[in-house]
């Protein structure tokens, strides 16, 4: 137990270390938009596709959700070019989680459809309320009420998932924590202070997050 | 491709390798099973912890509260990063395979510990006065009348985290744990196509995730059910 943590190596490469954290933002946001696109189209295919189509996503669903993003993203990567397909790793790591993200909020929304009840659209119906107005003042309060917080969720789960882009060489936040570590050889201080960001992005991206969900859609959700 | 494929698959599936992914996959399972059952009962120990009141039971709670919100907020990469070099310089020779335990009981104890305490506050305020007022003692209040009513809540989403976990300990490779996501990476090495190397480790996590994640469902099915009673 000889060791004295020197941080004086470390601090001068924050601002190298916050530049790969916007890179990580960019993925989480990227994936995630891919992934509402995909969870939507999914969600509504389930509720009210036929059984070929809902079977087809249920098999999409189930194989994402059990199986580790980061043997996802091996497989692209790796096993893609034999077929003649080869991505960097960038694209690699941004399509390997978008599927992921996909598969997660297909699940995340169908919930939030099914909360929608017969009643409220018999309701709305019985008020003389169009076809699009029934989405508009409807179903769209109520499931974006319903929704957004589970969704402010996975989005905080999937800024913090970006680390394993590092894996593939990616220079975003735990990316440039790799290299300065081998180039300070400073592991504990590098780390640390990389853990210091991924906690202090995650905290504003919550509290972000949590105010817009209370004042938009009058989500019931914890700012701190 | 695929003629590469049929070629390579007796080779690949031989004896050898078979045991090798065979010890692989018990070591996934071990690993996660020691870290989420450990993280289960430090999880518990954290809700236990913010429950009293009185001044002499901040710093307890403070540093409870602290630890749930950091390492919920750090990548499981990280922390393992962090556990790995942590042990190195501290001098301790621990193997591998125990400091990835060590990251994962840590995550398992953030999660586990704040589920378990939302699982606390879900039973009704009337039922904790009632036990004060029958004069049981915190410990005795929790054993006889939260614990019995909350495990209802808890054990869904505890079990949907031990799933995730299982997954999660695909990044123990990272440090050189022989877990299946390692032992992939070696067969790869050994000259086999990633095709159908990775292709292989996402079958083996399938069937090890699947049937718990449909347990996992059934529970709550059920549970749900005599919730509602």
């Amino acid at each position: 137990m000889s060791y004295t943590l020197q941080f004086g190596q470390v601090w001068p490469h924050v601002p190298f270390l916050l530049a790969g954290a916007l890179l990580s933002l960019q993925i989480a946001f990227l994936a995630f938009c891919g992934g509402l696109l995909i969870g939507t189209l999914g969600a509504a295919g389930k509720s009210f596709g036929g059984p070929t189509l809902r079977r087809g996503i249920d098999a999409y669903v189930v194989f994402f959700t059990n199986t580790p993003q980061l043997v996802q993203i091996y497989f692209l990567y790796f096993a893609l070019p034999d077929a003649g397909i080869l991505l960097s790793s960038y694209a690699a790591v941004l399509i390997g989680m978008t599927l992921n993200a996909g598969a997660y909020l297909t699940e995340i929304q169908r919930a939030g459809f099914e909360s929608v009840r017969q009643t409220e659209m018999e309701a709305a119906e019985t008020l003389g309320f169009s076809r699009a107005q029934q989405i508009r003042y409807v179903i769209l309060p109520h499931v974006a009420r319903v929704l957004f917080p589970p969704l402010s969720n996975q989005y905080i789960l999937m800024t913090l998932g970006t680390s394993m882009a590092a894996i593939f060489g990616v220079e975003e936040l735990t990316g440039r924590a790799f290299n300065l570590n081998s180039q300070t050889f400073r592991s504990i201080e590098v780390f640390s202070v990389t853990a210091l960001l991924y906690i202090v992005i995650t905290f504003f991206a919550t509290a972000i997050l949590a105010v817009m969900g209370r004042v938009l859609f009058r989500a019931r959700m914890r700012i701190i | 491709m695929i003629q590469r494929l049929i070629e390579e698959a007796p080779a690949f599936f031989g004896y050898y390798n078979l045991v090798f992914l065979g010890q692989a996959m018990l070591a996934t399972l071990a690993l996660s099973a020691v870290g989420s059952l450990a993280g289960l009962a430090a999880g518990l120990a954290l809700a236990l912890v913010r429950l009293p009141n009185g001044p002499l039971w901040w710093p307890l709670q403070a540093t409870a509260i602290l630890f749930t919100e950091l390492f919920r907020r750090v990548p499981f990469l990280v922390t393992l990063m962090l556990v790995f070099f942590a042990f190195q310089l501290s001098g301790f020779n621990l193997p591998l395979f125990a400091v990835a335990c060590i990251a994962v009981f840590l995550i398992a104890t953030a999660y586990l510990g704040e589920i378990i305490r939302a699982g606390f506050d879900s039973v009704h305020r009337n039922q904790w006065d009632a036990a004060a007022a029958m004069n049981f003692s915190l410990l005795q209040t929790v054993r006889y009348v939260i614990l019995p009513q909350a495990w209802r809540i808890i054990l869904p989403p505890a079990f949907g985290f031990f799933v995730l976990f299982i997954k999660d300990t695909a990044l123990a490779s990272q440090i050189g744990v022989i877990e299946l996501t390692y032992a992939g990476k070696v067969l790869n090495n050994k000259g086999f196509s990633a095709a159908l190397v990775f292709g292989t480790m996402l079958v083996l996590y399938f069937i090890i995730s699947y049937p718990l994640t449909r347990l996992g469902a059934r529970l709550e099915q059920r549970l749900a059910k005599s919730r509602h009673r």
